[in-house]
């Protein structure tokens, strides 16, 4: 162990470190994307943590701030909003690709952990302190820079945002090319296309849980497909009716009729 | 050294030489159906033009002492970079004068002959543009001053000769021909380029003057790996061994092309480049010791195939081919051979011309129609056509006083100079040039006619006949002609060098032998093919006449070492980039079938099998630096 | 601690020193991320109507405005911005010769003409392929016009990447060229599905091509404590023993380089990518961001890593000769036009690698003027593929191609030029091109490259003419492509095409004269 890391230090990037490559790990391996999501904010966290000890606070907390809180929070809002196609294959169409990518992967990883590892071996750290001596502070050396030697990349990733809005709104934004339709149009194509006019039946009803994955039960007692939103019944994820419920809420409804 | 002398005069005006019919190849290719009319005519008046320029030019330069001839003229400075400067600069000396002259000359008599050969093809105004655009670079090629300008008139006479050889695309075989022609060819155009390359990097430059000035300085090592590579660009371009097999499906092209590309003038432009480069295999021996190899092998090669076919433009086109091979031999010899590899080639241009235009004129009459077996008796129908075939016969068999009579035996006793074993060679060779020339009169013109019901023979028009009566006259003159009054061994001198060394055998010795041998060979030609009647349908015939037929194996031999490797070669990289990874196809079957969860699936399936092979690059860039490093 | 002694403690440290930025060298960069901000406000304020004549307005008068001061600056050498520019020789004609190039690419991508029903873009890009939306928007005429401020940001990154200094604006500026790319590559008016699957594997390579140079400039910065190229020179030569930091950093950032300019391995996503985008877009992508990469690649070789040339010369030449005999070899298995281009511009990256490898003066120089002749003669070659249609677009299929110079003898000839020119036959740019790089390569000792070079270009010089022959040989039928009419955008780009490459043949003196002079990289 090298002079000038104490041995708390020592776990806490052990520790952190470690939780950071499950995280990573989890990241990839997960076949749901929300699991996907949350092993992400778990690395990003732990990459946060790790800033701090480094004596990099303004970083860490930029890292939980933006990444944690607002990347992450946004990729979950997306997912919710446009929901998880259940037609998402996972099955692996071309032979030899897993294998292949675990192998070379692999390959890969082992060389740059060997590579870094032995460059790394012999390295003194020069002390967190004299990082900051310079600019009198993590901040300000932050700003210090951005504002003289990396002024013009920090101006140019302008673009690149602009860029981003931009793409997003061409790809997304769906322009219409005939007037919106009044209310009274509306209402009138909706009585007319001669489906079912009014709401469809909410979840949970006669129900034993209200929760939105719950069918509404029909008064014969069978559950209503309608009442549970498309994505989830997509999914498979509607809650299975009980028939144990069923007698109880027989009981139930005899005790209300005495 | 050499002094080079600005143009004055009517020098002033070699850049006209070349523009000349470079300007009637614009006018015909670009100007569209409105040129179809007076066309053609303008493609002959521009070579015509250019052949009297040069015509006064030759006067111009006789009235010039010996050592002012080589005249140079830079148009302008073409490329010049760190330490590479190369002009767009033309050179007129002795050897080119007399290549300006058989290339204006033969190419006037071809263009005239073409207005009657080619007068039904709709396509006649291409044609004669293609034909333009050919004497243009082929001048060019002559004229360079250097050897980067030589290349880009290296590659126009191989683009031009593409174009003519496809010129009937319709017909399959012509692509194919095309096409064949037009990959050996950069075969040998590989070589002439990194000659080039180590040119520059040896010489610092790629002018004639700079390199034959330095070419004493350099190691014998680096003249002989220039002089292997240049004899690679001769063999591509010459079709001598083993780059050969292009000639003989080259005649799938119009017969006045034969005459003037594959015959006349671009086959020999490899003899020239090694005649130019005298300086380079004068101090690499090994080179000129391969050239002379080569030039055999094709003597016989040529000669066997020639013997062989019953299609009477292969068959001339296999004794082109033993032709260019005694030029190259003779070009092998050293400053012994070069005078007469030039001498021969001269003659050879005249008389090869004229016999391919004489075989042209009978094909004219017989409907297309190229297999020798159904010939027979022409002589009762085409009577200038048999006059001015048998005199081109008489020249190429070299009977005196012919023309190839008198350059064949230079380069002969050439030959006897330099070795005993050459010189037998050579002369075996010729005795197989007398019997087959005499088996193609015999079974064309003599014998009884087995000609095709629907044929009906004639003489061609005074159009097609008068350039083959010129011919016939310069192949009957020209050898004479060129010894006596022109005293080629002078002219050429200053830039070839000239040397002699004594022989074992005395020229009349030389003349004697050599002259029996083709009177024996000739004889048995005329005995087999007139004693006894020509089968219309091939006999079997010999091992050795089977393998003549098919072109000596060449076919096959390339189709083992060159055509099959890259076959799988494309077929393994096609594999290795695509087949694993692919289903593009699939993606493409998709993308048919609509919008659907497939198209999905496989748009992803791609990308992450792109990235697995860079994650595999950039293992093997990782791995790659690492080795350096620690080897 | 009060407030404002906080203030006081900051400017006691340090004093702080306003960055000295020359913004009369980096002007053409400022003019065109102007002219894309424009663009975006033209796009918000003026009437849909209005919007795509003022649109090529601003990036006319843009790229005419960035090219005056390229010109301006010419025989400038100098570092600003606090040493992330650098402006240069080479930085300057690789800057004037992309201007000029996405001049011709935004007369590709103007034109109106040669499809019935607008332009080469969707009409709308968010609208579902085959859908009534769709239809609609086609009929009423609708244009995308934000391609434009899309193409300004993506010239203004490609002019940054050639003269970035540092290792971090060159990452941004990869992602300014980039990013705007992957966009318009998805947009294609026809065969969408194709151009959105293309833009989505651009998109998620690139992304990978990204995060390798990223990872790279890291560990480079480890190594040297820097991201400046010349300081990571320097501590190469202070640090001489081996340092495996230095080597993987150095393998990344190059691997993210390649990637751009299509080197093996690295190549896949050319095909479908060049494929798939709009032609216009293809004929944009395929010359200018060939030259900013291998600006950028050359940059980073000969100054930053110029003290390891021992160790990175071998690597590349096995890439260049992978590059180019998978790139020839695969092009003859082609029958789309577009694809074979694609695997024809693998090839081509190939033959300048190998004037890369040569690490000289001569070296630099001849793949500059190779970079030059190669991008006029790709964008006219799109342009005519861009004409080449039958009622369903375009008709890239090669068995549609043949006997088009009988139909259309101008544009087939123009096509033959841009043939021959790739293939390297005389008296056409590629030739003087190839010529120069081989020459360059035999005199720094590279022979056999050049062998395995000349040998490729063989092969090359097949598939190329086997499109002439196709052309010019066989009869035209029923099924060959017509030749669209074009409006004088496309006309002018491709008499400009065929000129320089025609020109650059003829007489290339004052350009290979401007390439030598244009010096060797400023440290």
């Amino acid at each position: 162990m090298s002079e000038g890391i104490n041995l708390g230090e020592t776990i806490v990037f052990w520790v952190c470190a470690g939780l950071a490559t499950l995280g990573a790990l989890g990241l990839v391996l997960s076949r749901k994307a929300v699991h996907s999501a949350l092993w992400m904010a778990l690395t990003m966290i732990n990459l946060a943590i790790l800033y701090v000890a480094n004596s990099a606070p303004f970083l860490g907390m930029v890292q939980v701030i933006v990444y944690t809180g607002a990347v992450m929070m946004l990729f979950l809002f997306v997912l919710m909003v446009v929901g998880v196609d259940a037609s998402d294959s996972l099955i692996e169409t071309i032979k030899g690709q897993r294998a292949a990518g675990v192998l070379l992967g692999l390959a890969l990883g082992v060389l740059m952990v060997w590579g870094i590892g032995s460059a790394l071996a012999g390295v003194a750290p020069a002390g967190l302190e004299r990082a900051n001596e310079i600019d009198g502070g993590n901040v300000q050396g932050i700003a210090r820079m951005i504002f003289t030697d990396y002024l013009v990349a920090f101006e140019a990733t302008s673009a690149l945002l602009i860029t981003a809005a931009m793409g997003a709104m061409v790809l997304a934004h769906r322009e219409r090319w005939a007037a919106r339709p009044t209310q009274e149009q509306l209402s009138k194509a909706r009585f007319l296309s001669g489906e079912h006019p009014g709401n469809k039946p909410s979840p949970g009803i006669y129900a034993r849980h209200n929760a939105v994955d719950t069918p509404a039960l029909l008064p014969d007692g069978t559950p209503s497909e309608l009442s549970v939103p498309r994505p989830l019944r997509a999914r498979g994820d509607v809650r299975p009716v009980d028939h144990a419920d069923m007698t109880e809420i027989a009981e139930i409804e005899e005790v209300d009729a005495t | 050294m050499e002094q080079i002398m600005p143009a004055t005069g009517a020098f002033s005006l070699i850049w006209v030489l070349i523009a000349l019919p470079l300007a009637g190849a614009a006018v015909l290719l670009l100007g569209g159906r409105m040129t179809n009319k007076w066309g053609p005519y303008l493609g002959v008046l521009t070579v015509v033009g250019s052949a009297a320029l040069g015509v006064v030019m030759l006067l111009q330069m006789m009235g010039l002492p010996a050592e002012d001839r080589s005249i140079q003229q830079v148009a302008y400075r073409w490329v010049f970079a760190d330490g590479l400067s190369v002009d767009m600069a033309f050179r007129l000396d002795q050897l080119s004068m007399v290549f300006v002259l058989l290339i204006t000359i033969v190419g006037s008599l071809i263009h005239v002959y073409s207005l009657g050969y080619m007068e039904h093809d709709p396509d006649r105004r291409k044609f004669f543009g293609y034909l333009n655009l050919f004497v243009a670079a082929m001048l060019l090629l002559v004229l360079a001053n250097n050897y980067l300008l030589l290349y880009v008139g290296w590659e126009g006479v191989g683009l031009a000769s593409y174009l003519l050889i496809g010129f009937w695309q319709v017909k399959p075989s012509a692509a194919a021909a095309a096409k064949k022609a037009f990959i050996i060819n950069r075969v040998g155009d590989v070589g002439l380029g990194l000659a080039i390359m180590v040119m520059f990097v040896t010489f610092g430059s790629v002018t004639f003057a700079d390199v034959f000035g330095q070419a004493s300085a350099a190691s014998e090592g680096t003249l002989t790996a220039i002089g292997l590579l240049l004899l690679l660009a001769a063999c591509g371009k010459s079709a001598q061994f083993p780059l050969q097999a292009w000639l003989l499906d080259a005649m799938e092209g119009p017969t006045p092309v034969s005459a003037l590309i594959h015959a006349a003038t671009m086959v020999t432009a490899g003899v020239y480049l090694i005649v130019r480069s005298n300086a380079i295999f004068d101090r690499a021996v090994w080179a000129a010791t391969a050239v002379v190899v080569v030039g055999l092998i094709t003597v016989f090669m040529g000669a066997i195939i020639g013997s062989a076919k019953d299609d009477i433009k292969k068959s001339l086109a296999g004794s082109t081919m033993s032709q260019i091979g005694y030029m190259i031999t003779a070009a092998g010899l050293g400053p012994i051979g070069y005078v007469f590899a030039i001498f021969h080639l001269l003659t050879h241009g005249v008389f090869k011309a004229g016999l391919f235009l004489g075989a042209g004129s009978v094909m004219h009459g017989m409907n297309d129609g190229v297999n020798m077996r159904r010939y027979g008796a022409l002589r009762k129908v085409m009577v200038i056509t048999t006059i001015t075939f048998f005199i081109g016969y008489l020249a190429i068999i070299g009977i005196p006083p012919f023309a190839g009579f008198w350059s064949k035996d230079e380069i002969i006793h050439a030959a006897f100079e330099k070795g005993p074993v050459i010189g037998a060679l050579l002369i075996l060779g010729a005795g197989i040039t007398g019997f087959y020339m005499s088996r193609m009169v015999a079974m064309t013109f003599f014998g009884k006619a087995r000609w095709e019901d629907d044929v009906h023979p004639h003489e061609s028009k005074a159009v097609m006949t008068i350039p083959l009566i010129i011919l016939a006259i310069g192949s009957t003159v020209l050898g004479m002609a060129l010894l006596f009054w022109g005293h080629i061994e002078e002219w050429l001198e200053p830039v070839t060098g000239i040397a002699t060394a004594p022989s074992p055998l005395s020229t009349a010795a030389t003349i004697g032998i050599s002259l029996a041998f083709v009177i024996v060979g000739a004889s048995i030609g005329w005995i087999m093919y007139l004693r006894r009647e020509v089968p219309i349908t091939a006999p079997r015939g010999s091992l050795l006449t089977r393998a003549a037929r098919r072109d000596l194996y060449g076919d096959d031999v390339n189709e083992v070492l060159v055509v099959r490797p890259s076959y799988w070669l494309s077929r393994v990289l096609v594999w290795f980039d695509r087949a694993w990874v692919d289903g593009f196809v699939n993606g493409i079957a998709a993308f048919v079938g609509g919008f659907s969860g497939r198209l999905r699936r496989y748009q992803s399936g791609f990308a992450r099998s792109y990235a697995l092979s860079m994650v595999g690059g950039a293992v093997l860039v990782v791995l790659a630096l690492l080795l350096v490093r620690l080897s | 601690m009060s407030a404002p002694a906080f203030g006081m403690h900051l400017a006691d440290v340090v004093p702080f020193n306003l960055p000295s930025i020359d913004y009369r060298l980096i002007a053409p960069i400022l003019i065109l991320m102007g002219a894309g901000l424009l663009s975006v406000l033209v796009e918000a304020f003026i009437p849909r109507r209005g919007r795509r004549p003022v649109q090529l307005i601003v990036v006319f008068v843009a790229l005419l405005a960035a090219f005056a001061m390229v010109l301006a600056a010419a025989g400038s050498r100098a570092v600003t911005a606090e040493g992330s520019i650098a402006i240069d020789g080479p930085g300057l004609l690789l800057q004037g010769t992309l201007l000029l190039v996405a001049l011709l690419a935004a007369m590709l991508m103007a034109e109106r003409m040669v499809d019935p029903s607008g332009d080469a873009f969707a009409p709308r890009a968010s609208t579902l392929p085959g859908s009534e939306d769709e239809r609609q928007f086609t009929q009423r005429g609708y244009l995308q016009t934000e391609i434009w401020p899309l193409f300004c940001f993506s010239v203004s990154g490609m002019l940054l990447f050639v003269v970035s200094n540092d290792l971090l604006i060159m990452f941004v500026a990869l992602e300014i060229m980039s990013l705007p790319l992957y966009l318009l590559a998805g947009m294609a008016r026809r065969r969408r599905l194709l151009s959105q699957e293309a833009a989505m594997k651009y998109f998620l390579l690139g992304a990978l091509s990204s995060a390798f140079f990223l990872y790279g400039s890291a560990l480079l910065y480890g190594f040297s404590g820097s991201i400046d190229l010349p300081v990571i020179a320097d501590q190469i030569t202070a640090k001489p023993s081996q340092s495996w930091l230095l080597m993987i950093g150095a393998a990344f950032v190059l691997i993210g380089l390649l990637f751009k300019v299509g080197a093996v391995p690295f190549h896949q996503w050319v095909p479908d990518v060049y494929q798939g985008s709009p032609t216009p877009v293809t004929g944009f992508m395929a010359a200018t961001v060939k030259i900013a990469a291998f600006g950028a690649l050359l940059r980073v070789l000969y100054v930053a890593l110029g003290g390891l040339q021992w160790d990175w010369a071998p690597m590349l030449w096995i890439i260049a000769i992978l590059t180019m005999v998978v790139g020839s070899v695969i092009a003859i298995t082609q029958t789309d036009i577009k694809r074979m281009l694609a695997y024809s511009s693998i090839a081509q990256a190939g033959f300048i690698l190998v004037g890369v490898v040569a690490a000289t003066r001569e070296g630099l120089a001849s793949a500059l003027f190779y970079l030059i002749a190669y991008a006029f003669t790709t964008i006219g070659a799109f342009a005519v593929i861009a004409m080449a249609r039958d009622s369903s677009g375009e008709a890239t299929h090669l068995s549609r191609w043949a006997g088009l110079g009988r139909k259309s003898p101008i544009v087939a000839t123009a096509f033959t030029i841009f043939m021959l020119a790739l293939a390297g036959i005389p008296l056409t740019s590629g030739f003087i091109a190839k010529f120069s790089v081989f020459t360059a390569a035999i005199a720094a000792g590279d022979t056999w490259l050049v062998i395995v070079a000349v040998l490729a270009s063989l092969v090359a010089a097949f598939f190329y003419l086997r499109v002439v022959v196709l052309m010019f040989f066989a009869e035209p039928g029923p099924e060959t492509a017509t030749v669209a009419v074009p409006s004088v955008f496309t006309t002018v780009a491709l008499a400009a095409g065929a000129t320089v490459t025609v020109v650059l043949g003829v007489v290339p003196q004052p350009v290979l004269e401007m390439v030598a002079n244009a010096d060797v990289f400023i440290r």
